[in-house]
């Protein structure tokens, strides 16, 4: 198999085989990882540009690691010291990159639409390193990673993401591309964090937590912004907790052994206990782990040719 | 003089559709004939002069002649945004569109809330000698929403309506005073339904698209309830309402019930709520992003249906024009607005009448009787002593909408660089020729 696209911007382009692909390559991407020398040479020469408009240190961190380790030049656009402060536009962002032969762009930015956009306005390659409400796919992506790894495939499998769906792109790249795989998607939060429209991503869409725990595979718990309690989007934490705060009791309700997945950074107490975020169900560092993988696989069959075959 | 012959002549006023003759002299109509050819003797005659030396004759075989259409949506930017829009080039932008009158909102820099602004305003109008310019001034000083702007000052200046456009009134009290005061003027008060708490940092309609999109909703009830609240605020006052822009099938239903309550309310609609809707926005397709957004499928049904029966009364544009660098950004953070006059009529045109969903009487009716009508303007008719202004309609004319031909001078319109068909060839404004063959006439 070849890689096709130019552009990572979201789940909604990827086929089922494609998401495989990079699972598949993201793979012996591991394996290097754990080596003692992590360093290869294949993206040698290559330029690598993260422009992170929004607060984020795990993604930003993972993508230069990845970089790094298979030898890309990876320049931080650091929005605080850059000409962004100054007012120029994301446009014209665009151009200066343009000017530099950047062979790739890493965006994340507040705004639904900014890495197509400056996908539609760059030569360069953009991955989308999410984009506010809209997608957030190598997140998605490491996430079906570190799936596949613990449950084998994803289909029928089922999975239950919960927390605040409404303003979350981890939720909507994940709903999406879990369709896709044939696992069973339940989206779970109070009504004013869950939209019904959301059951037109094609999953199952509930306010009852523990009804939809029985037989999960995987529960995925959501980041609260707790600034959404200001807004009136929930009225407490003490409630929110109660109500879908992911307990090691609560987990029991499965009924099976369940991996606790959580995209980062976890507010404890809050969406899980803490017992259970460091508990052994818990796979949330080996997600950070993965991250790196998945993102390498990214980078090199985005930059390096298309093929994995080079490392098998 | 002219003598346009041959022509399909519309006139839902005076219930006139067929092929005929109009005759003109001084800028008024003289003679309108349908149904029988004119000989020379008789177009002299009419005319008062000589010989045909000094007539002007057109042939309209195979054109509809419509008398001017009124737009009573339009926002021209000036004074204070003139890289947006001008009078002067939205007056042409207007004429080449197939307008020979224009509405002028408020929401200028400044404001247009004192009488010397509105005078400034139909200046500019009268300077660019193209579209009639008539100023709307603002409801509210600075349209902040809290004290009533000088209305009968305003309207002596020559402001022929109120409004806040571009931002709803938040206060019922201000609302309900501004319909109560603005009886002294006897012009309607056009209201820009819009609660803004439940718009919120809202950016398309809410439902199936903008969740998938990740981008914030903004649900059909932050215009309905607003509706719902000045038609009741028209009901208890008597006064005079209109509503700009609506979008949603709640509004219509509440028009309807406040209209057979009797109360004072006539309602536009805009034509890209007609011809888009939610599903047909793309995550970078800022040309889309518009206030009231694009609505539902189920809304726009119902807005065509209120649309033929009578309880949407007109057109408008809300010609919003806008700077490509406003427009060149993430959709969230892109202006609302959509450039309308010179693509509008077209558009209804060719997916609309071309199609027989919307006859071609009803189309004049709605953008040309009514709108004069209710705004107390001159035109909007072909009668005889009306001003000459007048649109010779090609339904066989297709064009490729550009940017190097339009005279507007923002071209954020979804249909640029997209071919329509049907188009006005020739534009009359007080009997004086102002477009033809597309071109406005320097």
């Amino acid at each position: 198999m070849e890689w096709r696209h130019r552009h990572l911007l979201g789940m909604a382009d990827l086929t089922a085989a494609e998401i495989k692909f990079v699972l598949e390559t993201a793979g012996p991407m591991k394996e290097l990882l754990r080596r003692p020398v992590k360093k290869e040479a294949v993206l040698r020469g290559k330029t690598i540009a993260l422009m992170f408009y929004e607060n984020s240190t795990r993604t930003r961190t993972s993508f230069e690691t990845a970089g790094k380790i298979l030898g890309a030049d990876v320049t931080n656009f650091s929005v605080a010291q850059s000409s962004v402060n100054k007012g120029e536009s994301l446009y014209d962002t665009a151009k200066t990159l343009q000017a530099m032969a950047i062979d790739l762009v890493v965006i994340r930015h507040a705004s639904s639409g900014a890495a197509a956009f400056l996908a539609r306005e760059l030569k360069a390659a953009v991955i989308n390193g999410g984009d506010g409400e809209h997608a957030h796919p190598t997140q998605a992506l490491l996430d079906f990673f570190t799936l596949k790894e613990k449950l084998g495939s994803l289909t029928g499998r089922k999975i239950v993401i919960v927390g605040d769906i409404l303003h979350s792109r981890v939720a909507r790249s994940n709903a999406l591309g879990l369709k896709k795989l044939g696992a069973e998607v339940v989206l779970v939060g109070p009504p004013t964090l869950l939209p019904p429209e959301m059951g037109s991503l094609g999953v199952k869409i509930s306010y009852d937590l523990d009804r939809e725990l029985p037989g999960a595979d995987a529960v995925m718990a959501l980041r609260l912004q707790l600034e959404r309690q200001a807004r009136g989007l929930f009225p407490s934490v003490r409630e929110y907790h109660r109500l879908y705060g992911l307990t090691k009791e609560r987990l029991g309700k499965t009924g099976k052994e369940t991996i606790v997945l959580h995209p980062g950074p976890i507010n404890r107490g809050v969406e899980i206990a803490s017992d259970l975020a460091d508990s052994a169900c818990s796979v949330i560092e080996e997600q950070v782990t993965n991250g790196v993988a998945v993102r390498m696989a990214l980078l090199y069959l985005m930059l390096g040719g298309g093929r994995n075959l080079a490392l098998d | 003089m002219l003598w346009i012959k041959n022509a399909h002549l519309i006139d839902p006023a005076n219930r006139i559709t067929g092929r005929g003759s109009l005759l003109a002299r001084e800028g008024r109509i003289v003679k309108v004939v349908v149904g029988e050819e004119l000989s020379p003797a008789a177009v002299t005659a009419f005319l008062g002069c000589a010989g045909l030396g000094e007539v002007t004759v057109v042939d309209g075989s195979g054109k509809y002649l419509f008398p001017g259409l009124i737009d009573v949506h339009a926002h021209l930017r000036e004074p204070g945004e003139e890289e947006k829009e001008e009078v002067r080039s939205g007056a042409r932008a207007a004429v080449r569109g197939g307008f020979t009158s224009v509405l002028a909102m408020a929401n200028t820099r400044p404001v247009i809330d004192t009488r010397a602004l509105v005078e400034y305003v139909r200046l500019q109008g009268e300077r660019a000698g193209k579209a009639r310019v008539y100023p709307v001034a603002a409801v509210t000083k600075g349209m902040d929403g809290r004290e009533l702007t000088e209305m009968a000052d305003l309207k002596a200046g020559g402001a022929v309506a109120f409004s806040d456009d571009g931002k709803g009134i938040q206060s019922a009290e201000v609302m309900r005073l501004a319909l109560e005061y603005a009886k002294l003027t006897g012009c309607p008060v056009i209201s820009h339904c819009e609660d803004e708490n439940l718009a919120g940092a809202g950016v398309m309609r809410k439902g199936e698209t903008s969740v998938r999109l990740g981008l914030r909703g903004i649900p059909a009830s932050a215009e309905s309830v607003m509706v719902a609240r000045d038609a009741l605020l028209a009901k208890e006052t008597g006064g005079r309402l209109h509503l700009a822009h609506v979008s949603t099938k709640e509004s219509l239903r509440l028009i309807r019930t406040a209209k057979a309550a009797g109360v004072d309310l006539t309602a536009e609609v805009n034509p890209h709520h007609l011809l888009f809707t939610d599903e047909d926005v793309p995550l970078t397709g800022t040309c889309y992003k518009v206030n009231p957004p694009l609505p539902s499928r189920e809304d726009q049904a119902a807005l065509l249906e209120g649309l033929l029966d009578g309880a949407i009364d007109m057109l408008a544009t809300d010609h919003a024009p806008h700077t490509w660098e406003e427009k060149a950004k993430p959709f969230a953070e892109a202006s609302f607005g959509i450039n309308g006059l010179e693509t509008a009529l077209a558009a209804v045109w060719q997916e609309l009448v071309a199609k027989g969903k919307l006859t071609p009487e009803k189309l004049v009716e709605l953008w040309a009787v009514n709108p004069a009508r209710r705004f107390g303007l001159p035109g909007g008719t072909l009668a005889e002593g009306a001003p000459a202004d007048l649109v010779l309609f090609d339904p066989a004319w297709r064009e490729v909408v550009t940017a190097e031909t339009m005279e507007s001078k923002s071209h954020n319109t979804p249909f640029l660089g997209r071919e329509l068909q049907g188009f006005p060839v020739m534009v009359w404004v007080g009997g004086q020729l102002v477009m033809k063959d597309r071109k406005v006439l320097s």
